[in-house]
């Protein structure tokens, strides 16, 4: 009987699929806690910079560092979107691209010029497709970004600002809150805003002064803004994969039931029919 | 007796937490001993050994290039680009050669 083929047929394809994304499914489970590690192991140092450049900060000091000047007027907005360079990963990169693309809405609405910088082969291939300019792009970090893909990814965003060629920098990633929530995030990171609260560098022995300490501090905070961003956004991507992996193993098995079901039913109806079949024929007989 | 709350943290890792009696950093311009009731203070950082003495004796020793040094209140945090118990490979950090 054709249709019993074709049924077999689809039930060994759904069962090679389900295969698949069950082990793309326990991939993403192990990269997942390496990735969650690195983002736990990130954070303290992001929190003692923070502290650090926010008690460090007076506005004397914006006169003398062009990284830490504050437009009065807001003229032409970078944004660095951070996306995955892998899709199979459910709604992870759209939800960044979305995110992205309202902010660049809302700033357009203000009347402020934008201009993409990415980082992720996904994010680059969506705006390429739009045809929207992309001033610098880099698609090679890896599922464990290091301290040098952030600077390579900010250091010309860094310069422009530095320029007066942009007036503000945001930065979009997705902020990892557990494995199943990683909401897309954008934060503001430059011009700097400085705690105004924060303990005031006047009390402290600054040694060899406050100017020197932040002009190697600034950088490296910058940086690692980037660099923090980085390790969330690729735990995040482990997260969103190991969820849309799981749904689709799910859903595969639900099909295969399915189908299972239809091809015992045909069979059986099959053999039923024979089976009269027999019967008529020797009833004839007699 | 007073003893000092460090934290030795780079990017990548947290090396050290904990108790010490005193504390031996390589600050940028040579060697800075911080002892509990230290003035508050932050320190550019150059390269080289840290050392932690623990409160009931013995010590570590870390190697740390490039970074911040911060006390206030018995509570030194020590920033640094890198942190290790072996001394960077590559011996490239800009850093120090710009503050010398």
């Amino acid at each position: 009987m054709a249709g019993d083929a074709d049924v077999k047929r689809r039930i060994k394809s759904v069962e090679n699929t389900r295969q698949i994304t069950r082990t793309m499914e326990l991939v993403a489970t192990s990269k997942l806690k390496k990735a969650t590690d690195r983002v736990h192991a990130a954070r303290p140092y992001a929190d003692a910079l923070e502290e650090i450049v926010g008690g460090l900060y007076s506005p004397a000091l914006s006169e003398k560092y062009p990284i830490l000047r504050r437009p009065d007027e807001v003229k032409r907005a970078a944004v660095v979107l951070l996306t995955a360079n892998r899709g199979l990963c459910g709604g992870f990169n759209s939800n960044l691209i979305k995110q992205a693309r309202n902010l660049m809405e809302d700033l357009r609405g203000q009347g402020i010029e934008t201009e993409l910088h990415i980082a992720g082969k996904k994010g680059v291939a969506y705006y390429r497709f739009r045809g929207e300019e992309i001033v610098t792009e880099k698609v090679d970090v890896s599922d464990s970004p290091t301290g040098d893909d952030a600077e390579e990814i900010i250091a010309p965003v860094r310069d422009r600002f530095e320029n007066g060629d942009v007036d503000a920098v945001y930065l979009v990633s997705s902020k990892f809150k557990s494995a199943m929530s990683t909401p897309p995030h954008t934060r503001h990171l430059l011009p700097i805003t400085g705690d105004e609260n924060a303990s005031s560098a006047d009390v402290y022995i600054l040694s060899p002064s406050g100017d020197m300490i932040l002009e190697r501090i600034l950088p490296a905070y910058i940086r690692n803004a980037v660099y923090t961003a980085l390790v969330e956004n690729a735990a995040a991507e482990q997260g969103a994969r190991r969820s849309a992996m799981k749904s689709a193993t799910d859903n595969a098995g639900d099909v295969l039931e399915h189908l299972t079901r239809t091809y015992n039913r045909a069979r059986q109806a099959q053999i039923t029919q024979e089976i009269a079949e027999i019967v008529g024929g020797s009833a004839a007989l007699e | 007796m007073a003893s000092l709350n460090v934290r030795v943290v780079s990017p990548d890792k947290t090396l050290f937490e904990g108790e010490a009696a005193s504390v031996v950093a390589p600050a940028w311009d040579g060697q800075v001993g911080i002892l509990p009731g230290h003035a508050p203070m932050l320190a550019l950082i150059g390269s080289g050994a840290l050392s932690v003495d623990r409160p009931g004796g013995g010590s570590d020793t870390f190697y740390v290039a490039g970074g911040v040094v911060k006390v206030e209140r018995d509570t030194v945090t020590l920033l640094t680009e890198y942190a290790g118990h072996e001394p960077p490979s590559d011996v490239t950090v800009d850093f120090v050669e710009d503050v010398e």
